[in-house]
């Protein structure tokens, strides 16, 4: 999976390209732990590439969400496409998770 | 009924392949894009969970995949060899926690109109999913 990372203002905005299932998760994963780590921890996700999410995909992105949040971050994410926004809605993920339409509106929020 | 199999092997990277080859299938039989996406979901699940699970992360293991026409749908069956799945162990999750994992097995069953799972085996789970064609759903209440 291609994953591009740009750093706008205090905003880390990151633009994966590709499926987001079991093969790509932990890389997902581990990447979003590093930058917060780095203290990169006000996070916007575009998942305008992503065409398919699975649970791991999932599991990754909260796994992030929760580590961002515990150091006064968040991962915010948009860009979600109509099959990738179901399994978000299905799981409830998208009542608990910062879901924006889109990457102007996602950065503009922090 | 026709039907079609297609053996993998148990590593992640197989999985971009597997959807490939199940959207084919489905548009074969008629089946449209969001059902297209919503089944290979699913199946994506149920072999990650033959994966994880059942090879326990062991490469190189089978899994078989087979798509059958009927009349009113689809049938899918996942089948793996290794340790079967504990229905004992299942834990339906909690959506208002923020769940890292333990959902997989969930999005299965919203997805399919049917799913179940065949134990009685020498080896193994095999899955089975059906979705039905539009407005060809039997009614169960009636």
């Amino acid at each position: 999976m291609d994953i591009q990372v740009t750093q706008t203002g205090g905003v880390t905005l990151v633009v994966p390209q590709g499926d987001l299932d079991m093969g790509t998760a932990d890389h997902v994963k581990r990447m979003l732990t590093e930058l917060i780590e780095k203290g990169q921890s006000k996070l916007v996700m575009d998942l305008t590439g992503v065409s398919y999410i699975d649970s791991s995909g999932l599991g990754a992105l909260v796994a992030a969400m929760k580590q961002a949040r515990a150091v006064g971050g968040n991962l915010k994410l948009c860009g979600l496409q109509d099959d990738v926004r179901s399994i978000f809605e299905m799981t409830r993920l998208i009542k608990v998770m910062a879901v924006h339409s889109d990457r102007q509106e996602a950065v503009s929020s922090w | 009924m026709t039907t079609d199999t297609l053996v993998i092997t148990s590593e992640s990277r197989q999985l971009a392949r597997l959807r490939a080859w199940l959207g084919e299938q489905l548009a074969r039989r008629g089946v449209d894009a969001h059902t297209q996406s919503e089944l290979q979901v699913a199946v994506g699940e149920l072999t990650t969970n033959s994966i994880k699970h059942a090879y326990g992360g062991r490469a190189g293991q089978p899994i078989h995949i087979s798509v059958a026409s009927r009349d009113d749908g689809v049938v899918i069956h996942v089948e793996d060899f290794g340790r079967p799945f504990d229905p004992r162990g299942y834990r339906q999750p909690d959506l208002n926690e923020m769940n890292e994992s333990g959902v997989g097995l969930y999005i299965v069953k919203r997805l399919a109109d049917e799913f179940s799972f065949d134990l009685a085996r020498e080896r193994g789970t095999r899955w089975t999913l059906v979705k039905y064609q539009r407005g060809a759903r039997p009614n169960r209440t009636a």
